[in-house]
């Protein structure tokens, strides 16, 4: 069975690995990824948001909707949490 | 040929991770195994589209003239490019929180059958 | 980047992965995760990616290596593969 799952996903691997001769080259300026939304986001954060750091400001500022997502998520995984793990705690105060 | 190896060879090695995690998921018995696999696999990915984002030439995404000179005129390729590190940023809360459900499921998991390998939790089921 | 050290560290980290699913003890599997994920911080760096570097740093490296570590004292440390 660990010989079936080898060959698996050596075969996945074979497939990505063809997949990677067509990507551009690793640090391409010109790049399709570093060509088409991120030099206007470079070119105005200053200007628009007032912060340096061009991380902080696209992920606070002009992605703010993602980051609202993002703490459903996590509030979602921490009640799953509290809701798993209640019995037992309730369990432990009453020894 | 060199040069294409030289490229190249940092997008097979994130494969070659990405392959490992997947071994561990799918062949290892053990469900801590199994979740240590599952976080190799989501840190490959992150190091791929952490890698687009570089740029031969370009420093880091911080601007280097402070406030008063708003309309200087700033050079796109000098900076590495800021999108993918956002969504990466995203990603890896997202995988912690995913983490702790996860060894939530297993502590209730070990509580009730008193075992952590996959073969010994499907007898006891039976 | 820096070409040479990028593929040392690159090296380092496939290290860490094939011991950390390999190790029977799974304590020492989840500490082998933690230097995994130092490592990764460091490619990060070095590819200009502070901000998700330090995230990396204190989210994954820390809270990460706790909850496993936390889930292991509640359950067992031995392991069959």
């Amino acid at each position: 069975m660990k010989i079936v799952n080898l060959i698996l996903v050596l075969c996945i691997g074979g497939f990505l690995i063809y997949g990677t001769l067509d990507m551009p080259r690793w640090g391409d300026p010109d790049s399709p990824a570093s060509k088409h939304v991120s030099p206007r986001y470079i070119q105005k954060t200053v200007e628009e948001t007032a912060t340096p750091n061009m991380v902080t400001s696209i992920l606070a500022d002009y992605r703010g909707y993602d980051t609202l997502g993002e703490t459903t998520v996590i509030f979602t995984a921490g009640m799953a949490c509290i809701l798993l793990l209640r019995n037992s705690i309730r369990k432990n105060r009453n020894d | 040929m060199i040069d294409f190896i030289i490229e190249r060879y940092n997008f097979w090695i994130y494969v070659i991770l990405m392959m490992i995690g997947l071994y561990a998921m799918i062949t290892k018995r053990n469900l801590v195994k199994k979740v240590i696999g599952m976080n190799i696999f989501q840190t490959s990915i992150i190091l791929f589209f952490i890698s687009l984002a570089s740029k031969r030439g370009g420093t880091l995404p911080i601007m280097k003239q402070a406030h008063g000179l708003e309309n200087f005129p700033v050079d796109p390729s000098a900076y590495i490019n800021p999108v993918p590190h956002v969504l990466m940023l995203t990603a890896i809360v997202v995988m912690v929180a995913t983490l702790g459900v996860a060894l939530a499921i297993l502590i209730l998991i070990y509580r009730k059958y008193g075992t952590l390998e996959e073969d010994e939790i499907l007898k006891r089921m039976q | 980047m820096i070409i040479l050290f990028d593929l040392i560290i690159l090296i380092f980290v496939v290290i860490c992965a094939v011991t950390a699913i390999t190790v029977k003890d799974l304590l020492s599997a989840v500490m082998i995760l933690g230097a995994y994920s130092f490592f990764m911080c460091l490619l990060w760096t070095e590819m200009g990616a502070v901000d998700v570097a330090f995230t990396e740093a204190s989210v994954s490296a820390g809270i990460g290596t706790i909850l496993f570590i936390a889930a292991i004292i509640k359950t067992t440390r031995r392991s069959k593969d």
